[in-house]
Order: C-alpha cells, then structure tokens, then sequence
C-alpha cells in the first residue's frame, strides 16, 4: 500500500473515513460542555426570556483531535497490519508459483522461503491448489498440488549454484497457464538478469495477459558477483558486480589457494549508481598462481565465487634472442614484440649481457617453464643437450626463425626439417607476392583463432616436404606452406614459427592473432605436464570431444560439494557459464583440473525488469508483521483521555478541583512534581558520582600510583629484587606503621615497596633501603633521581644489616656496595648520632638505636659543634633534616610483623630491643615529619618564664 | 426514579444542613470578635421614657392615694414627715427589636470579588446591631427563634440560638412570629426571594403595626454579571440550573430584572413604611450598620410609621 509495508485485513472499513468530514460538521456543532457556575440570583435569570443564540463553537483544535480520535478508530477497525505476510491477490483459481533458486537468491534464500510459504500459507487458508516451479531446475511438466506437499518441496530445497534458465521453462508454463486459465501466478524473483531474462519475460508476458500477476522484485539485499578474473602482469583483477547501482557499497574479496587457505584479501568499493566493482590482488606471481578460488567474503553465493584454473595461470616465458643486444632501435628488436604479446598473460624473462647459450642454461636452471628462442641459430652442446632435456620433461620451446637459424647448421632443435636458406616472398628479385594466412585447421589449438585478412608473409623458413609435415603444421599460408609447425617430444613441445618475431619477414607480430597464438601456445604449458591436457593441442590427435568428468563443484552457497548425481561431464574446451548439468565447480583430474564458473567473463548483472507482464511489483518483506491494531486503539484512548481531560478544563475543571486560591500552591505543586520525574535521573546520577569519587581511575597506572601514595603519607622501601628482603621491609614497615599508629598522631598507610629507577619518590618522607650485599648500584638515572629526592627534603635509611657479622676496621661485602652506591651521590659529612642529636629525642628519648642488632653505629649527617650556649641543651640539631641515616642494626627485622602482629624474627637481646627498636622507628619518622621542631621545645622553659615576666 | 432523585435530594438536604451548622458553628467565634468590634465603634446613647414607669432608675416622689396598695409606699421617704409617698421610677419599658440574619443556602455564596460570604456578613452585622441595641437598653430577640431578651450577652445568646436550631435558621425570611406593635424588625437577607413572597412576608408583619428595616446583602457578582460564554448557572436552594449560551448577551437583561426585584422589594417596605437598603459584602460592615442604627434612632419611633424608608 503506497510502498508502505502495510496492509488492512478488511479495508472496506477505510471508507469509513469517508463519513469524517460529517462528523467534522456535527462536531461544530454540538457545543462544548458550559461552565457550571454556582449563582444564587438564578430565579431572576429563569425569568429572561430564551434568546436566540448562536451556539459558542467547540475550538477546531479539540474538533480536529475527535476526528483524528475516530480516524483512529477506523484505521484500528480495518485491521492494520505493518509488515504483512505475501498473500495471494485473487481468491479463485491455483496458483502458479515461480521461485527463482539460482545463485542470486541463495544469500537471501530463507527469507525467499519464508515468503514463498507465506504465499502458499495464504493459498492454502484460501484453498487453492499451487504449481510450484522453482526456475532453476528442468522442469518437464508443472503439475498442481496441495499446499502442504508444495510445503514440503520448498522446505526441501536449496538454491542452484547456476543462474536460472528460464527461457528454458517456457514450454511448460505456455501448457500449463493454457490450462489453467484461472491460475495466478506468482513470480519470487531474484531481481537479477545476466542478459537472458528479457526473451522470457516477452514470452511470458502474453501468456499472462489478464492474469493477476505479482513479482517479488525488491526488498532483500543484492546479490553480489563476482567476474572477469584476469591474472595481468601487475596483479590479480576480478570485477564484483552488482544487478543495481545503489549506494556505495564496500567489501572484501578472498583469495584461497587449492587447500582453502587464504592467499590475500583485497577491498572493493562500489561508487553510488555503479553496478561494477574492481578488485585487485597484488601479490607475486607465483602466488597468485596458487590462487584457484576467489570468493566475495560474507556473500553465500556461487555467483560470489570466482574459480580459477589454470588458464589464469601466468607463465614465466624466458625469452632468449639471437640478435645482438641492440637497444638503441626497440622498435626493431624482436623481444619487444614478443614481450608486447606475452604481456597479458606471462612474465617474460630475459638475460641480459650473456650469450645465448648461457641465457638458455641458466633458464633452464630456473626451471621456467617455457622458452623462446628468436632467430637462435647455433647453441653450444651442452646447452642443446640441456634443452633436449628440457623439452623431454615437459617445456616448452618456442622457436622463431631468423637468418641466423636459416643459415644454421645441424640445428635438430626443430620440428621440422628446414630448407635451408629461406624464401622470400614479393620484392624485386621474386616473382611471388607476399602470402596470406590460410585459416587454421580443425585440429590446430588455433583453431577457434579468427584468421586476420591483413596479415601479409614476406618471408619464411620452408619445411622439407615430407608425410608428417601436414600433421605437425599448426598454421600455413595461402599457399600450403607451412607457418607454425609443432612437434611433441617427451613430454614437451617444440614450436616453431617459420617467420621472425619482428615485422621483418610478416605483419603476424603486430597482429592480435599473434597475442592469441601465444598465448595458446603457452596454455599447452599450463598443466606442466602438457601431455595431459596439452595433448589436445598435440599434432595429429583430435582435440575435440574430449569429456571431463565434475571433481567437485559449488553448492548454491558457493560451498565446495561432491557432485550431485545431475552433474555430467562436460567438453574440455567449455569456456560457457555453468549450467544445470555443468554446475560449476572444478572438471577433470586433479593435475588439469578445468573450472566452471557461474559467469563467463563477459556476463554483467541488469536489474530485472518485470515491466511487460504489467504485474504488481511487490518488495519481500523481511520484518515480521506486526498487529498495528493494538497501538492504535492505545492511541485512541489516550486521545479520549485527552479529550475528556481538556473538556473538563475548558468546563473549569481545574479551579472547580482546587479552588481560586490554591490554584497557584497547585501549579506549583505540579511544577515541582514534574521537576521531580525530570531531575529524579540527574539526582541519582549525582549520588552514583558522589559514590564514585574515591575510586577515581585516571587509566594511567603512574598517574593512579601518585594519587594513591599521596592520599595519605606512607612509609616506603626500596625494592631490591631479593623476596625474601622486600618481604621483611615490608613487614618491618608494616610493623612500625602499626606502632606509629597506636603510639602517636601519626597514622600512615600501608607502606609501599617502590623501584628507585622507575618510581616518583617525592611522595614519600622516609625511605628505607635494605643494602644487600653484591647487589647492582643504580643507574645514574636512579642516583640522580635520589640525589634530588634527598637533596629535597627526603630522608633515606641505609640499612646494611651486618651488625653482628661486621669486623670492626674492616668493611663488609654490604658496606662495600654500601660505598658503591653512595660514591655516586653527594652525600654531607657524616658522624655516628651523637648523645643530644634530636634524633634521640624526636619522640622517645633514646640512648642507643638498636634494630634487630645492637652493636651497629648509626650515623646521620654531621651537625655543627654545640656552642657555648647550646651546650647546656638536651638536644640539638642543624636547620635541615639529615637526609641519610646509615645503620647496620637491620632495623626492618626488628620491625617486622605479621598480620596478627606478632614479631616475625628475633632479636638479639631482650624483648625490650624491640620496643627500643620499634622507638627508634618513631623517632626517625618523627624527625623526618617534624625537623628540628623538638630542638625548639628547649625553649620552652625561658619562653614560659618570659610570658611569666 | 423520580422518587429516588427526591429522597437523594433530601438526604442530600439533611447532610448540608449539618453541614452548614458546622460551619456556622466554626466560623461564629470568628463573626462574634467582628461583631464586637464593630459594635464598639458605634455608639447608641442610653434613652430614658421621661416618665414615670416601671424602671430601675428614681423618677419623683408622689403623694400615696387612697386605693394603692400599701406595699407601695416608700416607708423612708414617708417618714420625714406626715405624708405618705409612693417612689415612682422612670418608665424604662425597653423597645424591642427583631433582628431576622438570613442563613439559608443562597448566602452561602462568596465570590471572588468579595471578602466573605454573605451569610458571614449577616451573622456579623446582625450580632453587632444586637450589641449596640442592648447596650442601647433594647431587647433583641429573633423571631420563631429566640425570645427578646436585654442580656449583655446578647452576641452568645444569638449565637446559641441560631446553632441550636439550625433548621429553622436556613429560612430565608422570619416565621410569622408575635410581633408586638411596638417592636422593630430587622431582616438582613439577599431577598432573591420573588417578590411576591416577600411583599407578602412584610404584610404580615407589618400587620401589626410594627416597624422594619430590611437590608439586602448582595454579592458584588450578583450586581455585575461578569460571566462570558457558555455557563449553567446552579442555584443554591431549590437547584434550578439555567444554561446561558452566552453568557454575556444576558448581562442587560439581569441587571434590569435586579433592579426591577429591588425596585419590588422597596415598593413593599415603603408602602409599609419600613425602609430598605443595600448593603455588599465587598463594602465594610460597619457603613451597614451605622446607617441601620441612624435610621433606628431614637426619633424615628415617635414620628411614627410615617417616617420610616430609607
């Protein structure tokens, strides 16, 4: 229904909306509901006389939306339904179903089906027999059958990988529509038409004059083909093709090699309105000559598949001339003419600045498959003995004359004998006139090669008459004489052309007759072996008829399959699209293998046009149908709702509900309500966020290390690479952390391992290095980095952990790497804490400054001597904060808790060390946080004493 | 189904009466301070008879004649000499004044040009002219309902009154109670009543030779008709509903008929010598009452029926 999706179950009904404009005029004139208005002198108005009034008029808003109300009505009535299921159009008679099951329905074939059974479903609740024919198989008689056998027969079957002969049909539909003169007939196209569609829709259509006819046309996405795939001298081409030029459309083309396994995947695009695509593979030759399939990815159809056999191979044709390396004149040299005609479809090689001889060698040795000698006339031995050889294993020698091979000697490397010396045709000193091609014999591979008329010999070799010599003769001129004489040998070919292959005996070499002789010539090369297929072009057998029976062939899917019992064996030279009996698909034994494709190379996809049979053009349907009777009757009580809701305001409802007074509070009552449902959602996506802010990502793992280690202040240690001596500085830390905790103000957080070279060091105020001994001193990097974090303010404990095992005078493997590593810092002058250092009076007051051991001296960054004045305080200090503390006592043991709390190692005295050692701790994170702070509480007393003053 | 709408309609009476009475009930504190101020405002002078009489206050001294009863001789005053006397008081013989507050369902309607509503209004001007008349020496009573009295609280006895009989209240005018020649009726009502009705109403109570004074107490929307389009009006009382298409075409057509109806209403007091007027609630209650009382003055009685009007 105008294109839309959409269809009524009982559109009668829709004339309905014929009778709107009525109720548009009753519906003016029935007036809106008055204002009921409380008035106690209404005694005195019963006494005015009635007027003559005309009635106050609904306001055409609120009239338009009681008409769309029963317009809504209506349309709800008439059984609307939007993606409807395909029904049949008449009521009486079978119904002639046509399916097109060809390759350009198989991407789209369920939903084909599904329509298809829709229509029979359609047929069948109105209980009409159905002729099903599915256009892509033979069909000798069309026969009517009940809906559900026709059923069972579409479930059955998938789509052909050929493209439907429908032409083909016409013999039984013309019997079976004269037949049935009632029958509908029902067309589920595929939209698709290589170029045969156009006499069968001509044929069909005065045979369905009067008839109702629908074609499925439409609707599901194109099919997609693939075509014309060339192996050119710079890459692989195919040609994608589409039936319609839509939009732009990109895709992907595969190649797979005789395994299946993926070679390359090159891109095409279609430009909008372009029905042709090209896509291209760069890959090396020797690739691409693997490739035997090419396939449009994520298209599930033969048509999408392309198969290449080894006609598309290219050959690499070593070409070796007699003449001298003459580049001053191409145009006269025979290689180019050569290389202009091998060019499409072989790589031509050539030796540059070696004999001929060693060229042929050396071709040889590279194993190419084909050469060809232009006017060589003498080769050394060896290198005859070499291509003898070459010949008898299955290459191909394509020889050209020349004067050189005219006036050779002894030269057996022909396949004919040759008089010697030459004819020459025309000219001045002959009577002869230049010659003519004669059309080539049946039995020539050039057979099928049209003859160019213009193409004039005016020189050549001759061949010693003799028996054989018609046998081996490929082409002769007009006079008999031969022009290309071929003889088998082992398992290879000599070729001989009796003319040079430049324009100086013949026009042949400009001629594209001479592209085409090549390029058979070197098709007999293709198999390798060329006495497999390549007897066909061998001299005195018939090449005709030869037979190829199906190895495996493509589904409608484009999926390789077994032969189907329908596929027979076909020609050896067939080059037409696949058929029914020729499904395409790979012919013949696996060393010659022939492929059939969907399309010839020079098939294009048109649109269908259904256009003669003046039928009803219908789109499948791919949405499921959808009861639109249920929305709209929704919509008509809302819109009565609505109604009623603004009758009852235009009656003054709203201040009849609230009240003059309130009317505001309720407005604004509502308003809030309303501002409520609105910001409900914003609310709630606040207080996610408030719920989200402690777990800020920044997605930078550096970035989220610094937000966690300055969210609080944390203890930290050196990772040196040894588990076992993290583990403890962990621990240890962990224990004094737990002990700063309980002890003091302070309450830092779990302590933090960090790498000196990679980590930011400035977040934390202490930082403990565990020295083990032999350990790798740092990277300047790293020692620059921890020369700027002590230079600013930070605080690092060197823990060489040898107390009890140092020998006093003597330096420990610990103290040694020790200096290793503080020789590439600046470090102050340093001395052993003395008594009033603050750091014995930070927190705790200290007399030693024991760790696990007791017998370490630790020092600390030399103060200057107390004065006079400072002698008599208990503490004294620099204005800085030591940025070194050295130990020996390996304080983290003494530290070191476990999760419980418990002390994880022993120390060496008393437990009371431990406490001592835990104080120690103290102190050093105190004096750390706080510097000289605890000096200035000496002070305290005069201060005190001054304030008392 | 007649009979059903019937006694709904009745039922739906009865429950309004109640709930009437409630109101009534919750708004007269209200009306009684209102009452009260406005009452203090106007002052009414204490009039004697200036003879002699039943009364409370010393008027002469009278020589005793023969015949009297004994028990009326003033045995203090006889004793100065040889005479006997009779203490005679000045005649105080109060003036009785009637006051009708109209309750029924039409003044139980305010708009939303006036402040309160009309019955509101009633109830205060009534109390206060009560207050002012018993300050004044009268006796105030309301007919069919409450008994004359001259209590200093008249207002709570008023008010008492009206709440216990909350049917008879909603009448839109005074049962033909036994007015005394001699008494004044006040009726304060809407007077939307046909005018037939009420001339009829004034006769009767006129009949005696009493005087009156009615005031109509109008809603400001009832004078001016401001309604525009299509409007059913509903009346108050009897439900009649009327449907004006356009409202606004009836306007002239209303105002003339209220006029016409007060023009009625005061042909029928004049030729009864009683006077009339107008009072609406978006005016002060106190004007009302002011010139309610001038014209209740004191001269006004002896110049007899004559010389009442407005």
């Amino acid at each position: 229904m105008l294109g839309l999706p959409l269809a009524f179950a009982s559109p009668l009904v829709l004339f309905a909306l014929a009778a709107l404009p009525a109720l548009w005029w009753l519906l003016r004139l029935v007036p809106p509901r008055p204002r009921r208005v409380r008035f106690p002198p209404t005694r005195i108005l019963m006494d005015i006389a009635p007027k003559e009034e005309t009635p106050s008029h609904s306001p055409w808003w609120l009239t338009a939306l009681r008409l769309l109300l029963a317009a809504l009505i209506i349309l709800a009535m008439a059984g609307p339904m939007w993606n409807p299921p395909a029904a049949t159009g008449g009521a009486r008679g079978p119904v002639l179903l046509l399916l097109d099951d060809g390759w350009p329905s198989a991407a789209t074939f369920d939903q084909r089906q599904r329509v298809a059974s829709e229509i029979i479903a359609s047929a069948e609740s109105a209980g009409r027999a159905v002729a099903f024919v599915p256009t892509s198989r033979p069909v000798v008689d069309i026969a009517l059958e009940t809906p559900g056998t026709v059923r069972e027969r579409l479930r059955s079957i998938d789509p052909l990988p050929h493209t439907p002969d429908r032409a083909a049909l016409l013999p039984a539909l013309t019997k079976f529509l004269a037949a049935q003169p009632e029958a509908e007939v029902v067309w589920l196209a595929d939209g698709t038409d290589t170029g045969r569609t156009k006499a069968f829709i001509d044929q069909l259509a005065p045979l369905v004059t009067g008839r109702r006819v629908t074609v499925f046309d439409t609707g599901l996405a194109q099919p997609l083909a693939l075509a014309a795939a060339t192996n050119t001298a710079g890459g692989f081409t195919a040609k994608v093709l589409r039936p319609q030029g839509g939009p732009a459309q990109v895709g992907r083309v595969r190649a797979l090699d005789g395994r299946g396994l993926p070679l390359g995947e090159s891109a095409f695009a279609f430009e909008a309105g372009k029905t042709e695509a090209d896509v291209r593979f760069d890959l090396p030759v020797e690739i691409r000559n693997e490739i035997t399939r090419l396939d449009i990815a994520g298209e599930r159809s033969a048509g999408a598949v392309q198969l290449i056999d080894s006609r598309w191979a290219r050959r690499t044709v070593g070409v070796v001339s007699g003449a001298s390396t003459d580049v001053a004149q191409p145009l006269l040299s025979p290689t180019y003419y050569l290389g202009r005609a091998l060019e499409p479809f072989a790589d031509i090689r050539t030796v540059e600045g070696a004999s001929p001889s060693d060229a042929i060698l050396r071709f040889i040795e590279s194993r190419v498959p084909m050469i060809v000698l232009t006017d060589v006339g003498t080769v050394t031995p060896a290198a005859r003995q070499a291509l003898n050889r070459f010949i008898d294993g299955g290459g191909i020698l394509l020889r050209f004359a020349g004067t050189r091979l005219a006036g050779a000697q002894g030269d057996d490397l022909v396949p004919v004998r040759l008089r010697r010396g030459g004819r020459q045709l025309g000219g001045a000193l002959s009577w002869e006139t230049p010659q003519a091609l004669s059309p080539f014999g049946r039995e020539s591979p050039f057979a099928d090669i049209a003859v160019p008329a213009d193409v004039r010999v005016r020189r050549q070799v001759l061949a010693e008459p003799d028996g054989l010599l018609a046998d081996k003769t490929w082409a002769q001129l007009a006079d008999g004489t031969p022009l290309v004489t071929a003889e088998k040998r082992g398992q290879g070919l000599l070729v001989l052309f009796h003319i040079t292959a430049d324009t100086a005996w013949s026009d042949l070499p400009l001629s594209g007759a001479f592209v085409d002789m090549l390029k058979r010539i070197a098709g007999l090369s293709a198999a390798g072996k060329p006495g497999a297929e390549g007897v066909a072009g061998a001299p005195g057998q018939a090449r005709a008829a030869e037979r190829v029976a199906p190895t495996r062939v493509l589904d409608g899917y484009g999926a390789f399959i077994a032969p189907p019992a329908t596929a027979k064996p076909i020609p050896s030279d067939w080059r037409d699209a696949a058929t029914f009996d020729a499904p395409p698909g790979f012919y013949g034994p696996a060393e010659g293998t022939l492929a059939v494709n969907v399309l010839t190379a020079d098939e294009r996809l048109k649109p269908l046009d259904a256009g003669p049979l003046s039928a009803t053009i219908e789109r499948y349907r791919l949405g499921e149908p959808v009861d639109l009777r249920t929305p709209l009757l929704v919509a008509a009580l809302l819109l009565l709702l609505a109604d009623g809701l603004i009758v009852f305001l235009i009656a003054g409802g709203l201040a009849r509900l609230i009240g003059p007074r309130r009317r505001v509070a309720a407005s604004l009552i509502l308003a809030a309500a309303a501002l409520t449902l609105m910001g409900g959602h914003d609310a709630d996506a606040q207080t996610r966020r408030n719920q989200d802010r402690p777990v800020i990502s920044t997605g930078n793992a550096t970035d989220d290390a610094a937000i966690r280690a300055t969210q609080s202040t944390r203890l930290a240690y050196v990772v040196t690479g040894s588990r076992e001596i993290d583990e403890v500085s962990r621990a240890g830390l962990e224990g004094l952390t737990r002990f700063l905790s309980a002890r003091t103000a302070l309450e830092p957080s779990q302590p933090q391992g960090v790498d000196i070279a990679r980590d930011e060091l400035a977040f934390f105020p202490v930082l403990y290095w565990p020295v083990v001994a032999g350990a790798e001193e740092p990277s300047p990097q790293a020692l620059l980095k921890l020369d700027a974090y002590m230079k600013q303010g930070g605080m690092v404990i060197f823990d060489t952990r040898d107390a009890i095992t140092a020998r006093p005078g003597q330096a420990s493997p610990a103290q040694v790497t020790l200096r290793r590593i503080l020789a590439g810092l600046d470090i102050p002058e340093l001395e052993a804490v003395p008594r009033d250092h603050v750091l014995a009076r930070a927190f705790f007051i200290l007399r030693e400054f024991p760790g696990r051991y007791t017998d370490g001296v630790t020092w600390v960054e030399a103060i200057p001597p107390a004065t006079d004045e400072e002698t008599a305080r208990p503490a004294r200090a620099s204005d800085s904060v030591s940025p070194i503390i050295i130990t020996a006592n390996d304080l983290a043991s003494a530290w070191a808790v476990d999760r419980q709390g418990n002390p994880l190692l022993p120390v060496q005295g008393e437990a009371r060390q431990r406490e001592l050692a835990f104080r120690f701790g103290v102190n050093i994170v105190m004096y750390a946080l706080t510097g000289n702070y605890k000096t200035d509480q000496v002070h305290v007393p005069a201060l005190l004493e001054r304030l008392g003053n | 189904m007649f009979d059903l709408a019937n006694a709904e309609s009745r039922e739906d009476h009865a429950s309004r009466l109640m709930r009437d009475g409630e109101m009534l009930a919750a708004a007269l504190p209200r009306l009684v301070l209102e009452a009260r101020r406005v009452a203090a405002t106007v002052v009414h002078g204490l009039h004697g008879r200036r003879r002699a009489g039943t009364g409370e206050n010393f008027w002469q001294f009278r020589r005793f004649m023969n015949g009297e009863p004994a028990a009326r001789i003033d045995w203090r005053r006889s004793g100065r000499d040889r005479n006997l006397y009779v203490r005679e008081r000045e005649w105080e013989a109060a003036h009785t004044v009637w006051i009708w507050p109209d309750c029924s369902a039409s003044m139980q309607f305010v708009s939303p040009l006036a402040w309160e509503t009309k019955r509101d209004r009633c109830l205060v001007i009534a109390f206060a002219l009560a207050e002012i008349m018993v300050r004044g020496g009268e006796r105030v009573g309301i007919p069919g309902i409450m008994r004359p009295t001259a209590s200093r609280a008249i207002i709570d006895r008023m008010a008492d009154a009206l709440l216990a009989l909350p049917d008879l209240a909603t009448a839109n005018l005074p049962p033909r109670a036994p007015v005394s020649r001699l008494s004044e009726v006040v009726i304060l009502s809407d007077c939307l009543v046909p005018a037939e009705t009420f001339g009829e109403e004034i006769r009767g109570l006129a009949a005696t030779g009493s005087r009156g004074h009615v005031l109509q107490i109008n809603d400001p929307i009832e004078e001016t008709f401001p309604y525009k389009g299509r409007v059913e009006f509903e009346e108050l009382e009897d439900k009649l509903t009327i449907t004006a298409g356009r409202a606004e075409t009836w306007r002239d057509d209303y105002i003339a008929r209220l006029a016409a109806h007060r023009a009625a209403l005061r042909r029928d007091c004049d030729t009864r010598g009683w006077s009339f007027a107008v009072h609406r609630t978006d005016q002060p209650p106190a004007t009302a009452i002011l010139a309610l009382h001038q014209r209740m003055g004191p001269g006004s009685r002896d110049l007899g029926p004559a010389a009442g009007g407005a």
